[in-house]
Parts: C-alpha cells; structure tokens; sequence
C-alpha cells in the first residue's frame, strides 16, 4: 500500500523534514521550536513575550498530545483490525480524552480537507459520492450521531482499508482513562 | 505573510527599544499594568481572590479563542500550506507502539488540532504570568495552566520536576517564585511588594480585551522557512537573550 507521502502536503512537510532532518535525529521527536513559537505568538498581544524554556516545554507538550491522541486511536483501529488511522479516529480519540472543543472545528476541517480530495479524486475518473454521507453529518456533530452514521469510507483506496461500522463504539466510549 | 511578519517584527523591534530608553514607561495597550505600576501598594488584592476574578477574562479569551478558530477554518480554502510539518507530525505519530499506516487526512487533522492545543495552552499560561504581574510567559506558567486544567493530565510528567518545586516553594500566594527559579530579570514589576496584584476595571479589561488579536494569519509561512537546530535565527536569538 502506499504512503501518503506524495500529496502536496506530504510533500510540503516532507522538504521541511528534509532540512530539519540535517540537525540531529533527537529532533525528530519534537516539532520545530520556530513553529511552535509562531503559534504561541499568534495567541498572544504583539507586546507579549515568551521565554524559551516556555516555548520547550510547549514543544515537548504537543509530541505528547500527538502521542497520547495517535495512542487511543491506534488502540480503536486494531480493535477493529484496521491498519490504518484516518481522521475520524483522531477525532474519536479526542472525544473519547475530553478534548471536545476541539472536535467541531476539526470536523468542518476535515469535511473540508475531503472535499478537496474528493475533486482531485473525480479529476482521475473516480466518484466522491460518499462524501455526501459525511456531509450530512456536518452541522450535526456529536459523538452519537458518528457512531450512528457509522464509519465512512474512505474515497482514497490506494491509501487505507475500508472502514468499519463503530458497532465497538459504545463499548469504547464507556471505558475510562 | 511576509508583510505580516515584518510587522510583528517592527512591533517586537519597538518594544524591545521601550526599556531602554524609559524602563518605567509602557506601551499604550498595557495601560491596566502602567496604572498598577503607578499604584503599587494601594490594592493589596488576595491572590485567591484575583485568580477567582481573573477566571472571567479567562474564560471570554478561551471563548474568543474558540469562535475565531471555528471562523479561520471555515474560510480555509486550501490545504497545501500547514503551520506544521506534516512529515513529522506522521513520525511522531509512528512513534507509538502499534501505530502501523498513517492517512494523510490524520496529518492534516493533527496539524490543526496542534495548532489549536498549543495556542489554547499559551492563552492559559498567559493568564498565570498575568497573576504574577509578568509579561514574560516562563516555563511555571506553563506548568501552572497543566495543573489546572484537567483535560491536561496527561502532561504533567513532563512539568513535574518543575511542579516539585513549586510545591516545596508553597507556589500558591507567592507571585515572586519566578525570581525563585531565574534570574532576576529587568521588569518594573518585580519591584513591587510580594502580594502586590493587578487593580480590577477598566484598566484591567482594556488590558484584556488586547489579547484578542486584530488580524488573524490564515496561511502560515511554516513550511515555506523551514528551520535547522535549536537557534534557527538572529531573531530569536536576540529575543532568547532578552528571556
């Protein structure tokens, strides 16, 4: 199967990956600190100012906020025995982690990350009919109403396995951290 | 972008030329913190007391926070420029034991939800350095909005030799514990008495309101700079000796 890494986003990170990579390998660990310090910027005033030992910490924060989102999500995906993470699971795993302010802005995003694929997609002679599912669901975003919908599958077969109906969904949902 | 960044730049520039020339005097949109510098001891607030008050303006940042975020990815129109690198994003994902394939939709989903955690971190750090009367954001503060916040649990390993620290110092009612920890830097506040705490109102909500930030930068030059080692340039070297 494929890796993903020839979309143009994946080909964007990738040229970044490129240079960070000619430092040392411990930064794989950790997202750029110009990166991370842009977006800490962008929350603030103008005036404010952050220290560098604040911007490190941040740093090494949101690696364990991947890890710890990528982890619940890995652990549904092989429940399910699918191989592969999409986007509904991370969104899944950071309802499932209290992170649910975060779910309804990242639907929408991904809603719209999909669409553009999906015209990409039709561009090659493929349908997008399934996007339709989805976009039902938009506007209606709840836990309950994913699971009811039950999982969409994804229009880029070259990457990913279809999906499976969250039939395990409540019983994941009821399991504490 | 480019324009957007060099007048952060210019702003940056600017206030870091203010303390040199008049320590004591302070750009307009700090007034709340020039009126309390002006003050310092005629509002002796219990600390306790301030964070509960302060819990307020807090919360209208988050909510702030969260409406233009919702706003800013509804106008996104296009996916080819991330604030993140999304080729490490997948690496730290496949970093975890049992993760196997990657879709590119979780990269893309991540860089956002990052972006999201990092800014919502920052805002609440900044309501700590605020108690303190600091305008540097410090790695305590940091520390401070993971204790308190409990869907943040999961950092406080990475924060708990700094959290033992605090605990021995008896952070809670000692706004100096940064002098505890660094050394004492160059900023009006520190002069003032131990418990000395912001003067609510107007001053106050003007310095509030500020935070919300008047232009918001939907695409980020992140990928298009991309950085080596841990100093990438001048810029933040010359910010990091000023920290």
């Amino acid at each position: 199967m494929a890796e993903s890494d020839n979309e143009s986003g994946g080909h964007t990170g990738n040229a970044s990956g490129s240079n960070e990579l000619s430092g040392c390998r411990e930064q794989d660990r950790f997202l750029p600190i110009a990166n991370v310090s842009r977006i800490m910027k962008k929350a603030l005033p103008a005036n404010a100012k952050i220290s560098k030992e604040a911007k490190e910490t941040v740093q090494e924060c949101v690696s364990e906020f991947i890890s710890f989102i990528t982890g619940e999500a890995s652990d549904k995906c092989q429940k399910e025995k699918r191989k592969t993470i999409n986007g509904d699971d991370l969104l899944w795993a950071m309802t499932t982690l209290g992170f649910e302010d975060y779910v309804d802005p990242l639907k929408i995003y991904l809603h719209k990350y999909r669409e553009m694929e999906g015209e990409k997609t039709a561009m090659m002679g493929r349908p997008h009919e399934r996007d339709e599912g989805y976009g039902h669901g938009h506007g209606h975003a709840t836990p309950m109403m994913t699971m009811m919908m039950g999982h969409q599958p994804q229009h880029q077969h070259q990457h990913q396995h279809q999906g499976h109906v969250y039939g395990s969904g409540s019983a994941s949902s009821a399991r504490t951290r | 972008m480019d324009q957007n960044q060099h007048d952060r730049l210019a702003q940056e520039a600017q206030y870091q030329s203010n303390p040199m020339m008049a320590p004591t005097i302070l750009p307009t949109q700090t007034y709340g913190h020039s009126l309390s510098s002006s003050y310092p001891r005629l509002h002796p607030y219990d600390p306790q007391a301030m964070y509960q008050l302060r819990q307020e303006p807090l919360q209208q940042q988050l909510t702030n926070f969260w409406a233009k975020k919702r706003q800013e990815i509804e106008e996104t129109t296009s996916f080819k420029t991330h604030s993140l690198p999304l080729a490490r994003i997948k690496k730290i994902m496949k970093g975890e034991e049992g993760v196997r394939m990657v879709s590119a939709e979780a990269s893309v989903v991540f860089a956002k939800a990052c972006e999201m955690f990092m800014m919502e971190l920052t805002i609440r750090a900044s309501g700590s350095a605020e108690e303190n009367q600091r305008k540097i954001i410090k790695k305590c503060d940091v520390a401070s909005a993971i204790s308190r916040t409990d869907v943040f649990d999961f950092l406080v390993d990475i924060v708990s030799g700094h959290n033992k620290i605090m605990e021995q110092q008896g952070f809670v009612g000692i706004p100096r514990i940064g002098t505890a920890l660094t050394p004492t830097e160059n900023v009006p506040y520190y002069q003032m008495p131990p418990h000395q705490s912001l003067v609510p109102g107007p001053p106050y909500g003007s310095s509030g309101m500020v935070v919300g930030m008047p232009v918001h930068y939907q695409n980020h030059p992140g990928l298009q700079t991309p950085t080596m080692g841990p100093t990438p340039n001048p810029q933040n070297s010359s910010r990091d000796s000023d920290s």
